[in-house]
């Protein structure tokens, strides 16, 4: 083999030219990170996905759940809502959650402040909110908020559930006491017992219930035979 | 000077140079002494070794093989710590995991549709996609049933049967809002005490 005697310093000089190069060149070494798509890419027109995203990012920038506005935006996507009422509704959205979280104080999690806005898009006020974090204390309002829309949402006037619920509150009733109130309730509604009229008689002695007419309440009809509602597994 | 006188002094010249040099006998041993102690010692050895100049002689061959191996040293050296910035991040998710685990639940979804030839559930947990959750017959019945893995929180859904008519769980609490038509119903994951 023929060999040929080099200074090991061009030897070292040269190469390392290469190497940086080369190394500078290798897969990945200077592409950025990040980069996922938008959820909203391909189900908004451009102009739409705009809006929207300005809402979510002025949202997210006061600390705000972003998630429930995209998912706000599929939704009237995948129902195929107008442009201008999905925006609006995303911001109306936008608003009631901040209202939530400046009702229920920053201390309390994404979700419950979720579950405040959807109390308050029921029609309860802000007010209630701040009540109900203020009776409630450490104990969190998760397990409140979440009777609440259930009981609104299964027509129970606002005004009758969030009196009863926040006698609850005030009287320092543990959870499974909500629960409790929630199950007698939905029981008297399945036997045909009007929504408010259900939660008046089951309200505990005292509670500041307001008046109820006998079908106060919007009763809805009874599910067919077969309907359990979601079911969480154990 | 003539060219016989030259050559003469040249002729003693040489002659005496050709006479041995008379050396003191502890010569040897003087020089051997100079020498060790001029000779480094310890990390000055080392030292003098190392920045010593010197020649290597190596073939084209061998060097393109050391070139390509310092290349693959490099690489190497990234991929490394690469796989090293991508072990954090998944020890990262697998705390998020751990504690996402409790606060998933996984919710039954169940709709009673005579007639219908497919049922899909559509809620915020799946953006709305009608094509992501399908509900499946429950044996020969009207009845469809689907399980989902949800987080903690409200969640508002419905149900599209066939692609195309939108239903709400007559079975469930109504959602507050009803913001593009369709109403949608409420599941609330992980706030109960009972």
């Amino acid at each position: 083999m023929m060999s040929r005697s080099v200074s090991p310093s061009p030897f070292l000089r040269v190469p390392c030219r290469g190497l940086l190069v080369m190394v500078l060149c290798l897969p990945g070494s200077t592409s950025p990170v990040g980069g996922q798509d938008s959820p909203l890419a391909g189900r908004l027109d451009p102009v739409t996905q705009e809006a929207v995203l300005a809402t979510v990012d002025s949202a997210r920038a006061r600390g705000l759940p972003a998630e429930p506005l995209v998912a706000k935006a599929l939704e009237g996507a995948a129902k195929g809502a107008p442009a201008d009422r999905i925006v609006s509704a995303v911001r109306a959205l936008a608003a009631d959650l901040g209202s939530a979280r400046a009702a229920l104080g920053a201390s309390v999690d994404a979700a419950d402040v979720v579950a405040g806005a959807g109390v308050l898009r029921a029609g309860a006020s802000p007010a209630l909110l701040h009540d109900l974090r203020s009776a409630r204390g450490p104990l969190g309002v998760g397990v409140p908020l979440a009777v609440l829309t259930s009981l609104m949402g299964r027509g129970v006037p606002v005004d009758t559930a969030a009196a009863v619920v926040l006698d609850l509150a005030r009287r320092g009733a543990p959870d499974a006491h909500y629960a409790g109130l929630e199950r007698r309730v939905l029981q008297d509604i399945g036997a045909g017992v009007p929504p408010g009229a259900a939660v008046a008689a089951r309200a505990p002695a005292g509670a500041p219930v307001p008046p109820v007419a006998p079908s106060a309440g919007l009763a809805r009809p009874a599910p067919p035979a077969g309907s359990q509602g979601p079911v969480r597994r154990p | 000077m003539s060219d016989e006188q030259f050559d003469d002094l040249i002729e003693r010249v040489a002659a005496e140079l050709r006479e041995p040099v008379a050396l003191r006998p502890d010569f040897d041993a003087r020089v051997m002494a100079r020498v060790q102690q001029a000779r480094p010692r310890g990390m000055g050895r080392v030292l003098q070794w190392l920045v010593a100049p010197r020649q290597v002689a190596i073939s084209p061959l061998t060097g393109l093989a050391a070139a390509c191996a310092l290349i693959l040293g490099f690489w190497f050296a990234l991929a490394q710590g690469r796989s090293s910035r991508m072990v954090a991040p998944a020890a990262v998710e697998r705390v998020a995991d751990e504690r996402l685990a409790a606060e998933v639940e996984v919710v039954r979804f169940v709709l009673v549709a005579p007639g219908a030839n497919a049922v899909a559930l559509v809620g915020d947990f799946n953006g709305w996609d009608t094509g992501s959750t399908p509900l499946r017959p429950v044996g020969a019945t009207d009845v469809w049933s689907v399980e989902v893995p949800l987080v903690r929180g409200a969640h508002e859904y419905a149900f599209v049967i066939d692609g195309r008519e939108w239903r709400a769980d007559p079975a469930a609490p109504r959602a507050g809002s009803n913001d593009f038509g369709p109403p949608n119903s409420v599941v609330i994951v992980g706030a109960r005490a009972s």
